[in-house]
């Protein structure tokens, strides 16, 4: 409650504020360096204006010793005279300044915290400035987070304020600023004074990491898409965007060993297009490095005549930058010291990856233009088997979370159409391989798919010329199981050792028979066998319970999906001849194409600080926050939840009720496992109901919601939320959340215990939420500004709206008869069956 | 000079003025380059003197026919006589190659496919002359040969212009095919040691040079593989067996692929039209009864060198499986036209305009993602529909050798089940008077073993005719059996119906009874292809609990034995008849006889108790479910021998069973590609135009 009165407060304090931090100074310095980010030396590098005041004015609140450090730097670099290089150092220094400076603050916190004291004062210059403001005390204040960062800058309207949030964004822990990052960037898109502010700090994350990069400009072509028309007040976005794809924004290694690109070379301004290095380099890594090379080229004899070919997929080599550095000798001798390799061959950063995430896309959209889905897969699956040509690269699945690997293979058979009408999503899975850092890791070589089969005779007299690469993977099989393990090494010899190894681990079958028949071939003792038993061991097989759905071409990804997570990655693991290597993994993502995942960004931030709040207030409730990546506003990716099959797939596929279904997954009713799951169950639903009472998401078919195997159901496709719902926004569905008879059942019925548990938490849930409401606003009112997306269609109101469903001011008993009342309504809408039925008859969701 | 030079090259090419100016000769007009061949075929040598002359000389269009006529004029003596002159000029052609004059270039490559071709001509008058001695020299051959093949690659991997690229490639297929037998040309010995594989490999992995050369590469490459197979380690056998590049051998797939794939597309417009209208069908019908389709069968005949590639590839490399089943995507116009990625697929596969005529369905079929499996399951389809003549006999064999070496092959076959990986294949079936062509618009997509067990069955119902192809059903049957075995083996229960693989045996067992007499005159060994027949279904009794699709099928397989027990009976009772009399069939007739126990076992123990449920009933025909509840009910008191080896089979081998008919293929295959560079000179200005234009 600090908050809101802090922030009626902020504008009285404004005046003062903007004295205490002096600020002015720096406004016209930043915004003539905004004015001028777009034109550039030859080197590719921004003509950097002077920013040593801006340096002054920061440092004012944070003390004297980030200016000695500059300045220090700049005496250093003193005596190269170069005026411009001078200017960027410092700009570094700056912003490098800040950090250590955050690391300190980090340290002493820490410090702080373990000793049970309370944290030291920050700074000592601080605290001798007696007369602070409140909102400066605000922003000094431990409980200054970035969720308040950003809804200042939001509000604020006064530079020094903005100026000063800009320079703090320096102090946070980096995953805290780009949780925000769609919030900040939309603001950098659509307020030119947020943009100053935020700039720098950006321009040297962008420098610092090759993710942030590629994150900002797909988020920044994502929500830049709105801006019809570019004027000088919002083009800032569009223009960032351009300098981070130009690659114009490279980590700034010692100028001495960057060769600088002579400035009447035309193609330095692309530094991509020039990637004549690849050629020199094939003699030269040869020799330097030959033990290494022929590991990792086995009769790849195609390199030579090719120039650059990132991003032609038939060319083997689309995800290849022409990077050197790492297979150089250096490279090798860094990689043997422990020391990381730094690429200085100027070769780009962000292509491969943004090649990889294009191919990817691409393959969506074309998907979109098939008539059936049985075409889409195959056609799907041999896009991806062209992919695979291109694999192992240095390319990775940019989720935050999953951040250090390499992909080495796509499983192209395993990929998956999933179930929509006109666009084409689909479900990939790919195999990597984690390492320590990305760009300085080796690639592994690459491994083809059958690495042991029988030799055939013709093969035999060259076993000596044959490569050697290790234990070669010694098991595959496609349907993975331990009774598959035989389908392997298949020549006559082996085949009785085989059938002896079938028989040790007495698998009931007539395998065991036809060893001693085959074995004992000259002794002429008949084997019988009673036609009844086959017939017997045949049926058996059929009757026996089955955990799978049958596949079916109509809706591949029920049976996919339906397999537990662990035997998939197993049976993939098994067929893949990277599988036994250490460090393998498996992950998964959905492609989608032609979809506008900013809302789903949108209510993934939302969940994301439910989930938060919920944890903090110690409210039992369930959600699953699934990643989303926007890729463009037409494009994005998303994380699927592991073990999860949709409601629709359950009901179709086992012809059983919500409730049967859980008898047969979990267990008898009365058994731990169904109530654990029943626990899980109920959790889950006050967690979605509640969100989807706060965000208004509608569209709530069975389709959209996933029970996984513990029992939760998952909420999916966020389509349509807030002020936007399906059918022209008629209002079909107008109960305050999906809450089914069917749901109730598994919970135990209206008057279970359960059930009561169940409102009980909704309310729980309900008053912690109020509690951090603002935390959750800004996420969204930011998101509002300059921006298309449908669920702001109401304008204004949808905020107020938004607020107006936390009910701030009801009392808890008031709070209580409310969720009864959402409850009760929700149960007994005639909506929901009726929106149902509609998804049955009209795209035959159950 | 070389300007001079050049403004002599056009007059010569020009046709206007044909001797130089400098000439003070008035002889009537002769090519310049003519008269320089007269000289040399007359034991001069016009060089000598002139230190220009070789420079000179290389920029003058050759003239082959000319050189291959002096070759003819020349008596074996006058040949030897010619040695050195011959040694100077195939040592400056090699020379010359490493020019940076394409010009010089392309006329060193064609005056030594002139010398080559013209030596081996002599050849065949039968003077036993060393060819090497007198074309090359022996002191220098090794060397000479070893700068030509270097020479050679620098050519095929350097910034090249790809038609000099493919004019060296067909030179080496002069030198490949200058023998009816590949094995006695001794100059590919040179090839052996100084080796063009990583070229050939190199061209095969780049998709841009690929759908040019490819064809062509992979050509040399089968050829060379030819060269002394069953004696000697060849190194381009050893090399293609452990080829891993995956970007070459998906090109050597594609190569192969977009040349079958032009088969099967042309077949296709010839049927569609012919299906315009019931009368042109029955016309053209009539018509090829008495015209055989001369066109087709050499159409059909061009394929063997594309199958003997596919074959050398499969069976010598494991890898290739991988490319086997590697889907290729037809190109189509929705790719965005933004991104950078150049068209995936291979023009030889992209709908030719031919394609526009044809329907909609077409189109719509072409959009399919394809591999080579399924084209070549489609190619095999239209081959195997008629194996009268010989050359199609062959190539269907050779189809079935192939689908051999697949059906083993473990990876394949993981592939060929795998439920993911799902392809409609169109096979093509031949009209037949007792059957309509079913017009099967909407096979399903399906695992592609369903293709291959499809088109078993299709051979099988289709081949039953007086001139029995004994040897390709006893192939058929095996095939069949390693799918069966494999299945087995790994619990794949595919679903398949059955039934019509049980039919289509049965049917085969009935066309061997009944024309017992007239197929033992033949060959001896029906008894042997019965007990292929047999085993098969002693694989589904007693193993078929390992692989049935569902427990009915099983009761369905003993309603159809007991339905069709006359047949077994009648088999039965011929089988026995052999094993009394003392022929040379006898042996076969007992193993028959052995084989046929559990079947003899199954009739025996339910025909009675169908029988008496009749009677009991009262019934004179039960129907299909009466049938199989009474099978259903009477399992238990039925016991069957466990027979030995059923799921063994002996692995392919080439060598030596094969041997014979390898080296019969690889000489015809040998003389259509002699044949096919042997116009070379009607390229000369197509190709210098392609360097101009460079």
């Amino acid at each position: 409650m600090l908050l809101t009165t802090m922030s009626t407060e902020s504008s009285l304090n404004a005046a003062h504020f903007e004295r205490s931090l002096s600020a002015s100074a720096v406004d016209h310095t930043t915004n003539k360096f905004l004015s001028e980010d777009c034109k550039k030396d030859q080197n590719g590098n921004e003509q950097e204006t002077p920013k040593e005041c801006l340096l002054d004015q920061t440092a004012n609140g944070h003390g004297e010793k980030l200016e000695e450090i500059s300045c220090r730097f700049r005496n250093g670099h003193a005596e190269d005279g170069a005026d411009l290089s001078d200017k960027i150092a410092a700009l570094k220094v700056e912003s490098n300044g800040l950090s250590t400076v955050s690391e300190e603050e980090k340290k002493e916190k820490v410090k702080g915290e373990v000793l049970g004291k309370p944290p030291l004062p920050k700074n000592k210059t601080n605290s001798n400035a007696g007369k602070q403001s409140w909102l400066l005390r605000l922003f000094e204040s431990k409980m200054f987070d970035m969720s308040i960062a950003i809804s200042y800058l939001f509000n604020s309207k006064e530079p020094g304020v903005q100026t000063y949030l800009g320079n703090r964004l320096f102090s946070f822990p980096e995953d805290e600023v780009d949780f925000y990052l769609p919030q900040l960037l939309n603001m950098y898109i659509h307020m030119h004074d947020v943009a100053e502010a935020i700039h720098p700090y950006i321009v040297y994350r962008c420098r610092q990491s090759v993710e942030f990069s590629l994150h900002t400009a797909w988020i920044l072509s994502a929500y830049s898409a709105d801006v019809l028309k570019p004027n000088w007040k919002n083009s800032q976005g569009i223009k960032l965007k351009n300098m981070i794809l130009n690659e114009e924004l490279r980590p700034k290694v010692d100028k001495k060993v960057g060769n600088l690109p002579s400035p009447t070379m035309p193609s330095a301004l692309h530094p991509f297009t020039a990637t004549t290095p690849s050629k020199k380099t094939h003699s030269r890594s040869k020799s330097d490095a030959t033990g290494i090379y022929s590991k990792l080229t086995h009769s790849q004899t195609t390199g030579n005549l090719q120039k650059s070919s990132t991003g032609d997929l038939s060319s083997g080599r689309a995800f290849d930058s022409g990077c050197i550095c790492v297979q150089s000798s250096e490279g090798i001798v860094n990689d043997l010291t422990g020391k990381e390799t730094v690429c200085h061959c100027g070769a780009p950063r962000l292509k491969p990856e943004l090649e990889f995430v294009n191919a990817l896309m691409n393959i969506g959209t074309r998907l979109q233009h098939l008539p059936t889905k049985e075409l889409r897969t195959s056609r799907l699956i041999a896009e991806l088997a062209m992919l695979n040509l291109n694999l192992p690269a240095r390319v990775w699945l940019p989720f935050n979370t999953s951040n250090h690997h390499h992909i080495v293979r796509i499983p192209h058979t395993q990929a998956i159409v999933l179930n929509s009408k006109e666009k084409a999503p689909y479900l990939l899975y790919v195999e990597v391989l984690e390492v320590e850092n990305v760009y300085s890791s080796h690639i592994p070589g690459k491994r083809l798919e059958n690495t042991l089969r029988f030799t055939k005779s013709e093969e035999d007299l060259t076993t000596c010329y044959s490569r050697n690469n290790g234990s070669p993977h010694p098991e595959f099989s496609i349907y993975g199981g331990s009774e598959f393990d035989d389908a392997e090494c298949w020549s006559q010899e082996d085949d009785e050792i085989l059938q002896f190894a079938v028989k040790t681990r007495s698998v009931d079958t007539l395998s065991q028979f036809s060893v001693e028949s085959t074995t004992s071939a000259d002794s002429k003792d008949p084997v019988y066998i009673a036609a009844g038993d086959i017939r017997k061991r045949l049926s058996e097989h059929f009757t026996a319970p089955k955990s799978k759905f049958e596949r079916d071409p109509e809706d591949p990804s029920a049976a996919a999906l339906k397999e537990p997570w662990e035997e998939k990655v197993k049976r993939i693991r098994e067929s893949s001849p990277y599988g036994q290597l250490p460090n393998w993994k498996l992950l998964s993502v959905i492609i989608k194409c032609g979809d506008d995942l900013r809302q789903e960004l949108l209510v993934y931030q939302v969940l994301k600080v439910l989930k938060n709040i919920w944890d903090l207030e110690h409210v039992p409730l369930w959600i699953e926050p699934y990643h989303i990546l926007v890729i463009s506003n037409m494009s994005g990716m998303i994380q699927p939840v592991d073990n999860t099959v949709s409601i629709h797939q359950i009901k179709k596929h086992s012809k059983k009720s919500l409730k049967e279904y859980f008898i047969q997954e979990f267990g008898a009713v009365n058994s731990e496992g169904f109530l654990t799951a029943q626990r899980n169950f109920v959790q889950s639903c006050a967690g979605y109901c509640l969100v989807c009472y706060l965000m208004q998401v509608k569209d709530r078919h069975n389709g959209n919601i996933l029970l996984d195997n513990d029992g939760h159901i998952i909420h999916i496709d966020f389509g349509f939320i807030l002020s936007t719902s399906p059918g022209k926004n008629l209002g079909f569905e107008n109960s305050p959340f999906k809450l089914t008879h069917e749901f109730a059942e598994v919970m135990g019925g209206l008057e279970s215990d359960m059930f009561e548990y169940f409102k009980i938490l909704i309310l729980q849930g309900l008053v912690a939420s109020r509690k951090h409401m603002d935390k959750i606003i800004p996420i969204v009112e930011i998101m509002q500004t300059g921006s298309g997306l449908p669920c702001f269609g109401n304008g204004v109101n949808t905020i107020r709206q938004l607020k107006e469903r936390f009910h701030l001011n009801l009392t808890e008993e008031q709070l209580q008869l409310y969720v009864d009342q959402l409850v009760e309504s929700s149960l007994n809408s005639l909506t929901t069956s009726l929106y149902d039925k509609f998804q049955y008859f009209t795209n035959g969701i159950l | 000079m070389n300007q001079e030079a050049g403004t002599d090259l056009k007059r010569t090419h020009g046709h206007a003025v044909l001797l130089r100016k400098s000439s003070s000769s008035k002889m009537a007009l002769k090519e310049k380059v003519v008269q320089i061949y007269e000289s040399f075929f007359q034991g001069e040598d016009p060089s000598v003197g002139n230190p220009n002359f070789w420079d000179e000389f290389f920029l003058l269009r050759p003239n082959i026919p000319f050189i291959e006529g002096e070759f003819d004029k020349v008596s074996g003596e006058g040949l030897m006589m010619l040695k050195d002159n011959l040694n100077t000029l195939f040592y400056k052609a090699v020379e010359s190659l490493k020019e940076d004059n394409v010009i010089r270039v392309v006329n060193a490559i064609y005056t030594m496919s002139a010398l080559v071709r013209g030596i081996y001509r002599k050849n065949f008058g039968g003077f036993g002359f060393d060819v090497i001695n007198i074309l090359i020299g022996f002191d220098a051959a090794e060397t000479v040969m070893q700068e030509m093949v270097e020479n050679l690659n620098h050519i095929l991997n350097g910034e090249y212009p790809t038609a000099i690229k493919q004019q060296v490639l067909k030179f080496i297929m002069v030198l490949a095919t200058a023998c009816d037998n590949i094995s006695q040309n001794t100059l590919l010995e040179y090839l052996m040691i100084n080796s063009v594989f990583e070229s050939i490999i190199q061209i095969l992995g780049n998709v841009d040079l690929r759908l040019v050369l490819g064809a062509d590469a992979v050509q040399v490459l089968t050829l060379l593989v030819q060269y002394r197979k069953y004696e000697s380690a060849n190194p381009y056998i050893v090399k293609l067996s452990i080829l891993d590049d995956e970007l070459a051998l998906t090109g050597y797939a594609q190569v192969v692929l977009g040349a079958l794939s032009d088969f099967n597309r042309e077949y296709q417009c010839r049927s569609t039209e012919a299906q315009a209208g019931w009368f042109s069908a029955f016309a053209s019908m009539v018509g090829n009864m008495f015209v055989p389709d001369e066109k087709h069968v050499s159409a059909v005949r061009a394929n063997d060198l594309v199958l003997l590639a596919l074959y050398e590839a499969i069976h010598l490399n494991r890898n290739f499986i991988t490319a086997l089943t590697h889907t290729h995507t037809p190109s189509t116009p929705t790719t965005p036209p933004s991104s950078p990625t150049v068209p995936m697929s291979n023009p030889l596969n992209d709908p030719a305009p031919a394609l526009q005529n044809l329907d909609k369905a077409l189109l719509e079929q072409s959009s399919h993602p394809t591999n080579l499996l399924v084209t070549f399951l489609e190619y095999s389809s239209i081959v195997m529909q008629d194996t009268k003549d010989e050359t199609r006999h062959s190539n269907a064999k050779l189809c079935l050798v192939i689908l051999t070496c697949i059906a083993e092959d473990q990876y394949a076959n993981s592939l060929m089940h795998d439920v993911n990986i799902n392809f409609r294949v169109k096979l093509h079936r031949m009209p037949m008077r007792h059957r309509k062509v079913k017009v099967e618009k909407d096979t399903p997509s399906r695992p592609l073993v369903c293709a291959l067990l499809d088109l078993m069955v299709e051979f099988i119902m289709s081949h039953m005719m007086k001139s029995f192809p004994l040897e390709l059903y006893n192939r058929c049957l095996g095939i069949t059996q390693r799918v069966l075995c494999y299945q087995k083996k790994c619990r794949v229960r595919l679903q398949y119906p059955w039934k019509e693989l049980w039919t289509a045996l049965i049917n085969l067992l009935k066309y061997l009874l009944s024309n017992e007499s007239n197929l033992l005159k033949k060959h001896n060994n029906i008894f042997h292809l019965s007990s292929k027949i047999v085993n098969i279904f002693n694989l589904f009794i007693t193993y078929g609990d390992t692989f049935l699709p569902n427990p009915n099928s099983y009761d369905e397989l003993y309603y159809e034995i007991i339905r069709m027990h006359q047949v077994f009976d009648n088999l039965y009772s011929m089988a026995l008849r052999y094993t009394t009399s003392d022929g040379e069939s006898k042996e076969s007739a007992a193993r028959l006889t052995n084989h046929l126990v559990n079947i003899k076992a199954i009739i025996n123990h339910f025909s009675p108790k169908v029988d008496s449920w009749a009677a009991a009933n009262q019934l004179s025909s039960l129907t299909e479910e009466q049938v199989l509840d009474v099978v259903r009910a009477n399992y238990d008191s039925l016991t069957l021998k466990l027979q030995d080896s059923l799921d063994q089979y002996e692995r392919y081998s080439e060598k030596p069973r094969e041997s014979a008919f390898f080296t019969t293929l690889v000489r015809s295959v040998v003389s259509d590609v002699r044949k096919s560079v042997s116009n070379l000179a009607q390229y000369h200005h197509q190709v210098l135009q392609s360097v101009a234009e460079m």
